[in-house]
């Protein structure tokens, strides 16, 4: 039987602005699982990003709590976030977000560099697994410029693998990818998620929603859809 | 092998060169200025400090009558007293080119034997032989002597006589020869009686036992041994204390360099704004990844220390660039100015404290300026930072000052407006440039200052051409009748110099000065009277005295009394005026007043002023002068040119003022540097805004000039400070020098019209450099990327 990995109680967060306070999340109680997959959709403003922020602790709640993997992560410190966050949670980007100066495995090792995990002579070996495993070995002593977008990607999640994250986060991580390279992105993360990895992935992808374990869907700060899908 | 967040780090240092070369360079004209004042400093200390006392300088010098050998071992005996030694200094007069000028010749019993002011033998021949004599070697130049050949001396009416030049040595306690405008020679007793001198040593120069005596102390044990002295029933003309164990020139060096000192923190300050400026715009262009770090675990610590241990490694390039430089600088500036105190400074080096300082500046420097970028970089939060796009809303540039100018073009208002959206980053920038035009038009004021204290010196208050000095006292008229006669006088006077000192009530003498008689409406001195009045004919007791006389007897008061020294006669004064007359301590009264204090009615000088302004026609009259007052039977002791004098005073004064001079050009190199990364900076972050412009029509030429027009708004902002800025700083200079050289005439304190106006063509020149490269990255940009560019 699968634990929830992720738990949101009553979740609100609001913006203040020029035009009043905007409430980009309201009242959101949500469980995920441990090995799930799951996509979260919605149109643009409808608190999808601010969702994935407030699970990866780079957001905090207005109100309400959130827990990942049973660390209550809106009463962290910034300082205890941070730490935790490298640990805890593996982030992709849309635009993938490599450090333009390092090269693929470095900025796979980089991770490990700041959270000291592994010991400092085995990162190197271990980055080349995780490239390898995302079959990028054979880049993984070129900069991000000589890669092409999906390679670029790949690297990422292999970046953000580094220190064995209890969760993988995505950002629309093929929003920039064709259509091919989109499908073979979900597709590894679906074989991540059945080896194991919770992702969690906030995407416009119609297709994503055939791969997933459940699809939220989220409109105007609320979840208006929770399904089961047919890998669940 | 290095962590990748050191790699990655390295990487983005050579990846933006220019940039890191910008920061490097900043750091290093910072340090340069700052340490070759400080390696000057620290050089000419060690050198005045051990290199004077290393001749174990007098503490006091005593002038009598002649100084046998049981006289020196009575003073030798008494307690207070370490070492005792006499010597006889001659004035008299030598041939140089065609012409006499001054010569001061000094003599011991044994020059192998000095112990107090020891000599030190340069080249040829020590000690001098019968017959030959050693000069002082900051006098070579002026004495166009060179070793081996003969140079022509005469004392007072003696005959003349050719003594060969036999070697050079230094005498570190003396004034430059050169700057004195002295020949100072040594020979030996025997060689004085040949000149027709007298040979007889009549100097006693003592060094007390105890090292930490102050000035009044040594003075009392003086009048020790002048009562000693006096008790021998000889009398003793004058007694001089110097500030113990600092070298004549010592305090005006000192504040010299203060002043000097205060350009260089000034120059480290305005580069530390400048790393400043450079490390935020590093950072951002760094926001985005600095964000992505967090996300993936940095903490903001780990970020901070990647960005500051960078700066250290950036500091210690830039000291291994800079120290070199300073030192060299350093060494240059010590040297030129150890020839000022007729030091060498060769065989000294620069102290290691003062490089330790310099090397922890320069390391620690851009730490401190690039903490606080880095710290506000590294706190920013993770979302902020992912959300960063390069255009920036703050709507700062929308000052309602700058909604007034309705006339002008679209484009020339956006150049102007974001001249000031990012207030702090343009006030630094705009600082920068304008204290270094301060410093220039300050510098370019001093130097007119001083030019115009110069000339007024030597015309409106000196208003004579040529000084001649007699060996003995003649009747005033006398000598006025015979220099009349002569042609192309066109106004002569008769004065006389004696030496004064004042009498203390304790009955201790100070240090002697110069007291100059002279008809109370003279024609050939117009003093500034600085509070009180001038002399008067009616003056039989009235003494005028100058500033700088005041400052070692700051006692004097308008209306005081004081009883005054001369010639060894006591005579009481009434101050009655204090005047500006030039750098030395004199005291001026009228010729009866001389008369009554001293019994001597005779004039052992006389003041001409030439029919003829050129200096050349002027030096063939003094020739002519001296010719015809030795066919009427006239002794003559020297004769000085006034144009000569001035010349070589302003090229000295002027030297500072040069210096300065090259201070404000290494800041504007600094403000340049600064208005090139600001600049650089601008287009950095506004590529997307740049990208949006070009996609809304802008060309090529409307782009370049965006980015050129907002840097000449910097500039010329800049220009328009420096102005009112350049006033206190013409203020501050003046004080300054005045209290170390001599008091300046500030003529005005505005700048020079001439000046503003070059002042504002280098900061165009400076601006239109400095934007080129940001100017033409900006118009590299393309659409497409600019709007791409994440």
């Amino acid at each position: 039987m699968s634990t929830p990995l992720i738990r949101l109680e009553n979740v609100t967060r609001t913006f203040p602005g020029a035009a009043g306070a905007f409430t980009a999340l309201s009242d959101v109680s949500l469980t995920i699982d441990q090995g799930e997959f799951a996509v979260v959709v919605g149109q643009s403003g409808s608190g999808k990003s601010t969702l994935l922020g407030l699970l990866s602790g780079i957001d905090r709640p207005t109100r309400g709590e959130v827990f990942v993997a049973d660390t209550a992560v809106h009463s962290l410190s910034e300082r205890a976030m941070s730490s935790w966050r490298g640990k805890a949670v593996g982030i992709v980007f849309q635009f993938f977000q490599l450090l333009p100066t390092l090269t693929a495995v470095e900025n796979v090792m980089l991770p490990m560099d700041f959270c000291g995990t592994w010991v400092p002579r085995e990162r190197r070996e271990r980055a080349l697994a995780l490239l390898e495993r995302l079959g990028v070995a054979d880049q993984a002593d070129k900069f991000p410029t000589k890669l092409s977008g999906g390679q670029q990607q790949r690297v990422a999640i292999a970046r953000a693998l580094a220190n064995q994250p209890a969760l993988l986060l995505a950002d629309e991580p093929t929003g920039n990818l064709d259509s091919r390279t989109s499908d073979a992105i979900l597709e590894l993360f679906r074989s991540l998620a059945a080896e194991g990895q919770t992702v969690v992935m906030v995407t416009h992808e119609q297709g994503a929603r055939r791969l997933a374990s459940r699809t939220i869907t989220l409109a105007d700060g609320r979840i208006v859809a929770n399904e089961r899908g047919s890998h669940g | 092998m290095a962590s990748p967040r050191v790699r990655k780090i390295l990487r983005d240092v050579w990846h933006h060169k220019a940039r890191t070369i910008l920061v490097v360079l900043a750091i290093s004209i910072g340090i340069v200025g700052a340490g070759a004042v400080l390696n000057t400093w620290s050089l000419l200390r060690r050198v005045t400090r051990e290199g004077f006392l290393a001749t174990n300088p007098a503490s006091a010098t005593i002038r009598t009558d002649s100084i046998d050998a049981s006289l020196l071992d009575r003073v030798r005996a008494l307690p207070a007293i370490r070492e005792v030694q006499a010597r006889r200094t001659v004035i008299g007069r030598a041939m140089v080119g065609g012409a006499w000028r001054s010569a001061v010749l000094f003599t011991v019993a044994d020059f192998t034997a000095i112990r107090i002011g020891t000599l030190q033998p340069m080249s040829g021949a020590w000690p001098p032989a019968l017959g030959t004599v050693v000069i002082e070697s900051s006098s070579m130049e002026y004495a166009d002597a060179a070793i081996g050949q003969p140079l022509i001396v005469q004392v007072g009416d003696a005959e003349q006589q050719a003594l060969d030049v036999s070697g050079i040595a230094r005498d570190a306690g003396l004034a430059p020869g050169w700057m004195e405008h002295v020949v100072y020679g040594f020979v030996t007793p025997g060689t004085l009686a040949q000149l027709g001198a007298p040979a007889s040593l009549n100097l006693l120069q003592f060094v007390v036992r105890d090292e930490a005596l102050d000035r009044e102390e040594v003075r009392r044990i003086a009048y020790e041994v002048k009562a000693l002295i006096e008790s021998t029933g000889r009398r003793v003309v004058d007694v001089d204390v110097p500030e113990p164990g600092e070298h004549i020139h010592a305090g005006q060096i000192n504040s010299l360099l203060y002043t000097q000192g205060a350009f260089g923190v000034l120059a480290l300050l305005l580069s530390g704004f400048l790393v400043i400026n450079l490390v935020s715009a590093m950072l951002a262009g760094q926001v985005r990844e600095i964000g992505v770090m967090k996300a993936i675990g940095a903490r903001s610590e780990q970020l901070a220390a990647m960005y500051l241990g960078l700066a250290l490694v950036l500091g210690l390039v830039a000291c291994l660039v800079a120290l070199p430089i300073a030192v060299l600088l350093g060494r240059w500036y010590a040297e030129f100015t150890a020839t000022l105190l007729n030091f060498d400074t060769a065989g000294f080096s620069i102290p290691v404290w003062a490089i330790a300082v310099q090397l922890a500046v320069g390391a620690l420097l851009p730490v401190a300026a690039a903490s606080i970028p880095v710290l506000r970089g590294c706190r920013i939060p993770v979302s902020a930072a992912l959300r960063d796009f390069g255009i920036e809303g703050d709507g700062k540039g929308n000052a309602r000052w700058l909604r007034g100018f309705g006339g002008m073009t679209r484009p020339l208002l956006l150049s102007l407006r974001n001249a000031f959206r990012r207030r702090q980053r343009m006030a630094l920038t705009l600082l920068t440039l304008a204290m270094g035009g301060a410093v220039y038009l300050g510098a370019l004021n001093l130097r007119q200052s001083i030019r115009n204290s110069v000339a007024y010196m030597f015309g409106g208050i000196l208003r004579y051409d040529i000084s001649v000095g007699f060996a003995r006292p003649y009747r005033a008229d006398s000598i006025e009748a015979a220099i009349g006669r002569v042609d192309g006088v066109s106004r002569v006077e008769a004065w006389s110099g004696s030496r004064a000192a004042i009498a203390r009530a304790e009955g201790v003498l100070g240090n002697a000065f110069p007291i100059v008689s002279l008809p109370a409406n003279s024609a050939m001195v117009s003093f500034v009277v600085d509070s009180g009045r001038g002399l008067t004919p009616g003056d039989s007791s009235g003494l005028v005295v100058n500033r700088t006389l005041l400052r070692g007897e700051p006692g004097i008061t308008i209306g005081g009394d004081v009883s005054l020294v001369i010639d060894g006669r006591s005579s009481r004064w009434t101050i009655v005026g204090i005047v500006e007359s030039g750098p030395g301590p004199t005291a001026f009264a009228t010729r009866e007043a001389i008369v009554r204090a001293t019994g001597e009615a005779g004039m052992d000088r006389a003041v001409v002023f030439a029919a003829d302004r050129r200096p050349a026609a002027q030096a063939e009259l003094s020739r002519r002068l001296r010719e015809a007052l030795q066919n009427q039977g006239f002794e003559i002791g020297s004769s000085l040119l006034m144009a000569e004098s001035r010349r070589v005073l302003e090229d000295h004064m002027l030297l500072v003022a040069g210096f300065l001079m090259i201070m404000s050009q290494a800041m504007i190199v600094v403000g340049g540097l600064g208005l090139a990364s600001t600049m650089s900076l601008s287009v950095l972050e506004r590529t997307r805004e740049i990208g949006v412009l070009r996609a809304i029509g802008a060309d090529h030429r409307s782009i370049l000039a965006m980015i050129q027009i907002e840097g000449l708004v910097i500039s010329i902002a800049s220009w328009a400070l420096a102005i009112p800025l350049s006033i206190p700083m013409s203020v501050a200079l003046g004080n300054a020098f005045g209290r170390i050289m001599m008091p300046v005439r500030v003529v005005s304190l505005m700048p020079e019209s001439s000046g503003v106006l070059l002042w504002l063509a280098v900061v165009v020149g400076v601006s239109l450099v400095a934007c080129a490269w940001p100017a033409s990255r900006a118009t590299r940009v393309t659409t497409a990327a600019a709007l791409a560019y994440e």
